[in-house]
């Protein structure tokens, strides 16, 4: 049997992602036994670039026209195209704040050097290109990307879930952090699948995995208000990893 | 039925001889809550308690549950590694009893469930008795009290507790045990008398069940559900607390590199959007508000016609769980047009 061709492949981003493929350690033969990956810059030198792909991961979100061209060149060579990470499927941190000036951000952080720089506001991999698979995180969960692996495998896509944090962290029977603790915990309005790994551990939820399909965020947002956390805070808190309407909900 | 006490002293020893035969699991304190745990020492266990974050049904029907292994040249495979787990549930409050009878009805009746028959064969139930919080609203449900489902049930008397013997294998615990066990005495009938009505007085909440079918009948239309929908978050609290929400969802995982893996399932809720979403991209409840009426409408209609009464059981777990305070007890008092309906 031919082993399906697969690329792992960056644009902007801190390659977390790809970290933690690589950090399948128990699992790593069994991949590669599985799978021919042909084009994964993170882990090799030796690639092939210009093959076709059956599935490339793309990590990152798209900063520059580098970016731009890259994925699109990427969409072009594979069949199933899988956004890897919050920063591909939402944008993430790059573009928390992608409304503001441009010229006026360069000049904040470079000076009057007057270089020329490849930018332009982030962009999520969805908004270039069209996406096939979404795997947010920030990383990625490591059992997500095996099972989507695993399912590909057998022609499925992964059943990935899409209701909120709160509902795995309730079945892990977890103390409350919003409710008990008054603390602005994302839960109820980012997606699961992390098996609520901060709240488990006492640390409030900050929606790395980005919102649910059907986040209620207006309503989430006026419960923090009610908590004693100023408005503008929680709506900076909730555009975190993901530029979202806060405001224009529901 | 069988009535004894036990000194409340004797109670670790007791545990010590069930102990021989089951693992024992009770309320546990985390943080300011409770939750039901193994014991390791007879004094973690807390039998004055007022709810445990998860209910009882955790070990009925766990969160997620492997149904079958599925294997290329074996075909399915039973899970049955966790099922003759043989334990014991030590102090269940009436209304988890009450909702565990519940779920009798649903996975026991037309629809017969294996895995959640040989649970109950497996698990004993030693209840007891409870005063009501501010949240506690079990007497309006009819919940308050429990004829069955348990194989003990305790009723604090002060120094000791009354142990009604509900089935043979309470029967059987209670021989186990006999030197520890006492016979009443006209007494402990009036101090118990003076507990269930101290019981029966403790309660700040009321709801009136009464007709609630055709008051839900009627209100289908009112605009509460709108409002409700605005404010709920579909975060999936409520149904995972809940001791009788039983929705589950069913998929197969696949391992790595073969053609075998598992059928699993796990909780569910309907306040998902994906709930009634099915193939083709058509959502029966696309709203929320229309998510949210749907389980109400479940609990205290639905299940009033097929079962003959409403599956809730007035725990308060919803209440104390919703991040944005929707509170079950207001909206039906809202239904009604009578929003003062709370005597405390």
């Amino acid at each position: 049997m031919n082993k399906p061709k697969v690329g792992i492949i960056g644009l902007t981003g801190c390659s977390g992602d790809q970290l933690v493929i690589l950090n399948c350690e128990d699992q790593l033969l069994d991949l590669v036994g599985a799978i021919d990956i042909r084009d994964f810059l993170t882990a090799t030198s030796a690639n092939d670039t210009e093959s076709r792909l059956d599935v490339a991961f793309v990590e990152g979100s798209v900063v520059s026209q580098k970016d731009e061209d890259l994925l699109r060149r990427v969409r072009e060579r594979c069949t199933i195209l899988v956004a890897l990470g919050t920063c591909a499927v939402w944008g993430g941190i790059p573009t928390m704040d992608r409304d503001q000036d441009r010229p006026a951000l360069l000049r904040a952080v470079y000076g009057d050097l007057n270089w020329e720089y490849d930018t332009c506001p982030a962009k999520a991999l969805h908004e270039v290109v069209k996406v096939d698979l979404n795997l947010p995180g920030c990383p990625i969960e490591k059992d997500q990307f095996l099972a989507t692996v695993a399912n590909l495998l057998n022609g499925n896509l992964p059943l990935l879930p899409d209701y909120a944090v709160c509902t795995e962290c309730k079945m892990k029977e977890n103390n409350c952090l919003l409710i008990e603790k008054k603390q602005v915990c994302l839960g109820p309005v980012s997606v699961a699948g992390c098996q609520a790994r901060c709240p488990s551990l006492n640390i409030p939820c900050v929606g790395c995995r980005g919102p649910c399909t059907d986040a209620n965020l207006k309503s989430a947002a006026a419960t923090y208000a009610e908590n004693g956390v100023a408005m503008e805070d929680v709506i900076r808190k909730m555009k975190t990893f993901a530029p979202v309407p806060v405001s224009e909900q529901p | 039925m069988k009535i004894v006490k036990i000194p409340k002293k004797k109670l670790d020893l007791f545990a010590s001889i069930l102990r021989q035969h089951w693992e024992i699991h009770a309320p546990v304190e985390q943080n300011g809550r409770y939750a039901f745990k193994p014991l390791t020492h007879w004094s973690e266990a807390r039998l004055h308690y007022n709810r445990t974050i998860l209910p009882p049904k955790k070990y009925f029907m766990p969160p997620r549950e492997t149904m079958f292994h599925y294997r290329e040249g074996k075909g399915y495979v039973p899970a049955q590694e966790e099922l003759d787990q043989r334990l014991i549930l030590f102090g269940v409050h009436p209304c988890d009893i009450y909702a565990i009878n519940i779920l009798d009805e649903v996975f026991g009746g037309k629809y017969n469930d294996p895995y959640f028959q040989t649970r109950r064969k497996n698990i004993g139930i030693i209840g007891v008795d409870c005063t009501p919080d501010e949240h506690c609203f079990c007497r309006s449900m009819r919940a308050d009290t429990v004829e069955k489902g348990f194989d003990l049930f305790f009723t604090d008397l002060g120094e000791e507790y009354m142990t009604l013997v509900g089935t043979s294998l309470g029967d059987d615990m209670v021989l186990m045990a006999a030197p520890l066990f006492e016979p009443i005495t006209a007494a402990d009938i009036q101090k118990y008398k003076q507990v269930s009505s101290e019981k029966r007085q403790a309660f700040s909440l009321d709801v009136e069940i009464h007709d609630l079918p055709e008051i839900f009948e009627l209100e289908y239309k009112s605009e509460i559900w709108d409002e409700l929908g605005d404010q709920c978050l579909s975060c999936g609290s409520c149904s995972m607390v809940c001791p009788t929400c039983y929705c589950y969802d069913v998929a197969d995982t696949v391992e790595l590199g073969s053609k075998a893996g598992d059928r699993v399932r796990t909780w569910d809720s309907c306040l998902f959007h994906t709930h009634a979403l099915v193939a083709g991209g058509e959502n029966f409840r696309e709203k929320r508000s229309s998510r949210i009426k749907n389980r109400f409408y479940h609990k205290q209609r639905g299940m009033v016609a097929e079962y003959g009464r409403p599956s809730c059981v007035g725990c308060g777990r919803c209440i104390v769980g919703c991040p944005v305070h929707i509170d079950i007890v207001q909206v039906i008092n809202r239904l009604r047009g009578e929003d003062h309906a709370n005597r405390g």
